[in-house]
């Protein structure tokens, strides 16, 4: 053994050594556990949200429905034309008969208005589609309106003051005798997916803003998807490396980062302005999607194919494969389960966009779901903005539960972007 | 007078297939080949030796233009192939790397199946007609890499699959599918166990029937062992080239000297 000179004469043994160790051993765990602990806290955010989310939308996934034996009578509905018939007064009639006592005309008012409005037209509907039962009698679920759904939820309570509460003491007894009767029942809100949306709450759905929602994000990803591959691939594989392709990716990464709100200026000015495309449509609001979209493809496409290893390239352009050919043959293949992951998860943040989709209209009031891109339509995020804003009781657990919807989409959404990444994904 | 030492007369048995003359590269303001020239000749196994760093690789990829991809690479002067200058403007270096193939340091199979990884070059150059002819040629380049026999039974699953050393001659099998005139070789046994590299050295010696071959190596013994002919580089500039018996034995530069002596490098 060579003497190395100037090394240090180190005692193993030194008992401050050991003290060294456990302090540095001490920072180790602090690391571990303040780790944990941010983990924990996150985690216990996350189920307080979701579990307040799914207490408050919980109510709204059941509808209550009474039970009513309606009487078609033919001279209230012509047989040739059975749309034309009088059913609001056929729901009415239905009503009363169950309280021949109130003969009063407000009381009897008031006890119509316990009938959803849309009862009359899902009658109307019925008998249209079966027309041989104009002149017999029709037993038929109908949904209640709002408060006495409210009520027979509990979030109504009887205890309460008169005043302080939507329903008067003489409807709750209707209502209750009602239930009595065994007419009440609860079953599953279908009109929540069914319906678009309405002025009231036992009517209102989601169907227009789900349509509304899919066709925009079709919308973006027919752009963005092809366009931020080619730019991706371009500027990765193909563009100079010169000052104008940095000043383009600075740009990129910037765009990425831009708050929503701006690229919904921007379509508000070019598209409705400019192109005079139609507000509220979900071909405007998919442009406006893309544009946020576009960053976040281009990004993840260029983060893939760099990730692709050099070696791959050599060999193809080594048998003399043009660049299109290493491109198209080894580079996108390879670099496709990531640029996939990327966009998903762009779609993802497409969906639950909302700031841009109000610059352009898309939080109108519409009772239809959209048949195209082109009809006016409203996305999940701004039907939940709608609801959020409206004074009706329903909608406070409706807002819930089409926040959970929205959510139950996102997380659908992001387990499939793992699912292809796993599937595509090759190794070598 | 019974000390005379004859020296072999550098006799040139095949004919010149490349030429580089005054060759200079750039990386940048870096100038990392210096005024090359050399004759490579055919059907012979030239070694390229040298320190790291010294510009071998680099020169080797001049030789089928690999450095065109790097954008600070800049190349002067003239490399000849036939006679013909490939670095002209109606050269295309597609084609050229069809006729000039390489194998890497890494072994670098496609992560596609072995059948895949050889008919790759014939397909996008489209040297087959049918599938028969295809798998003519496939089968050919995988006996010509003395593979056939281990993957005939397995052309259809993953290349990535195969062992360190059958993945070199995997790569070397999709290399000679395309028919190349001349085999560059960057290192290709440096990731190799000495069984395997043992394997690659027969089959480089085999390929001299039909090829020009280049090989950069940083093994001195098998630059002595599979090489006709040898260049060594030293800090870009090719100091010395000649048989490769004579550099070994009777090396003329003091450089090379030290070098192949262990005294740097």
């Amino acid at each position: 053994m060579t003497d190395i000179p100037n090394l240090p004469n180190i005692d193993w043994k030194d008992p401050a050594l050991a003290v060294r160790l456990k302090r540095r051993n001490g920072k180790d765990n602090w690391l571990c556990w303040a780790g944990l602990g941010a983990l924990g806290a996150a985690c216990l955010t996350l189920v307080i949200l979701l579990a307040s989310l799914l207490v408050s939308g919980l109510p709204a996934f059941t509808q209550t429905h009474v039970t009513l034996d309606f009487e078609i009578l033919a001279e209230k509905v012509p047989a040739d034309d059975p749309g034309k018939g009088k059913f609001r007064t056929i729901v009415r009639d239905a009503i009363y008969a169950h309280f021949p006592d109130i003969t009063n005309r407000r009381e009897k008012r008031a006890l119509a208005g316990m009938i959803s409005n849309g009862a009359q037209y899902e009658l109307r509907d019925y008998v249209i589609d079966n027309p041989d039962l104009i002149g017999s009698t029709v037993s038929l679920r109908v949904p209640v309106s709002d408060p006495y759904d409210q009520l027979a939820k509990g979030l109504i309570d009887p205890q309460t003051p008169e005043e302080n509460r939507r329903l008067k003491d003489a409807e709750i007894a209707n209502f209750d005798a009602l239930a009595d009767k065994g007419l009440i029942s609860k079953p599953l809100n279908l009109a929540l997916i069914a319906n678009a949306d309405s002025r009231f709450p036992e009517l209102a759905g989601l169907s227009g803003a789900l349509w509304g929602s899919f066709y925009a994000l079709l919308v973006c990803f027919l752009i963005s998807f092809p366009v931020g591959i080619a730019a991706g691939i371009y500027l990765e594989e193909f563009a100079p490396k010169n000052r104008f392709t940095d000043l383009i990716e600075v740009n990129i990464n910037n765009l990425a980062a831009v708050p929503s709100v701006v690229f919904g200026l921007l379509a508000l000015v070019a598209f409705i302005g400019w192109f005079g495309l139609p507000r509220s449509a979900p071909l405007l609001g998919g442009m406006t999607l893309s544009l946020m979209t576009l960053p976040t493809i281009i990004i993840a496409t260029r983060i893939a194919v760099q990730a692709v290893p050099p070696s791959i390239r050599d060999a193809a352009l080594g048998l003399g494969a043009s660049r299109h050919q290493v491109v198209t043959g080894h580079v996108l293949p390879l670099a496709i389960p990531g640029i996939l992951t990327g966009t998903i998860i762009g779609l993802a943040r497409a969906l639950g966009e909302t700031a841009p989709l109000l610059l352009i209209g898309m939080n109108a009031f519409i009772t239809q779901a959209p048949d195209s891109v082109m009809d006016p339509a409203t996305a999940l995020p701004t039907q939940i903005f709608i609801w959020a804003d409206s004074p009706e009781r329903g909608f406070v657990s409706r807002t819930s539960a089409a926040i959970c919807v929205l959510l139950a989409f996102l997380i659908v959404m992001n387990g499939l972007a793992i699912y292809l990444r796993k599937r595509f994904e090759r190794h070598w | 007078m019974d000390q005379i030492t004859i020296r072999e007369p550098v006799v040139q048995t095949q004919p010149v297939k490349a030429t580089a003359r005054g060759v200079d590269v750039y990386y940048a303001d870096n100038h990392a080949i210096k005024n090359v020239d050399i004759d490579i000749l055919d059907k012979t196994v030239t070694a390229f030796i040298g320190p790291s760093g010294c510009g071998k690789s680099t020169f080797l990829r001049c030789l089928n233009r690999m450095n065109d991809t790097i954008d600070i690479c800049r190349v002067t002067g003239d490399i000849l192939l036939d006679g013909e200058d490939i670095y002209h403007r109606s050269v295309d270096p597609a084609l050229l790397r069809a006729r000039v193939g390489m194998v890497f340091q890494k072994p670098n199979p496609f992560p596609k199946s072995v059948y895949d990884n050889v008919a790759y070059g014939p397909r996008i150059h489209g040297l087959a007609a049918n599938k028969a002819e295809l798998d003519n040629i496939v089968e050919a380049s995988l006996r010509g890499a003395s593979l056939w026999e281990e993957a005939k039974d397995r052309l259809d699953q993953p290349g990535t699959g195969l062992s360190g050393g059958q993945q070199q001659r995997l790569c070397i099998a999709r290399a000679i599918a395309t028919a190349p005139e001349v085999l560059l070789m960057d290192e290709p046994c440096s990731a190799l166990d000495p069984i395997a590299t043992a394997r690659i050295e027969e089959l480089i010696d085999e390929l001299r029937q039909n090829f020009a071959i280049v090989i950069v190596t940083h093994s001195m013994q098998q630059a002595a062992r599979v090489s006709q002919k040898t260049a060594f580089f030293h800090l870009g500039d090719m100091v010395e080239y000649g048989e490769t018996t004579a550099m070994f034995t009777n090396p003329e530069d003091k450089r090379t000297q030290d070098y192949i002596t262990g005294r740097f490098g």
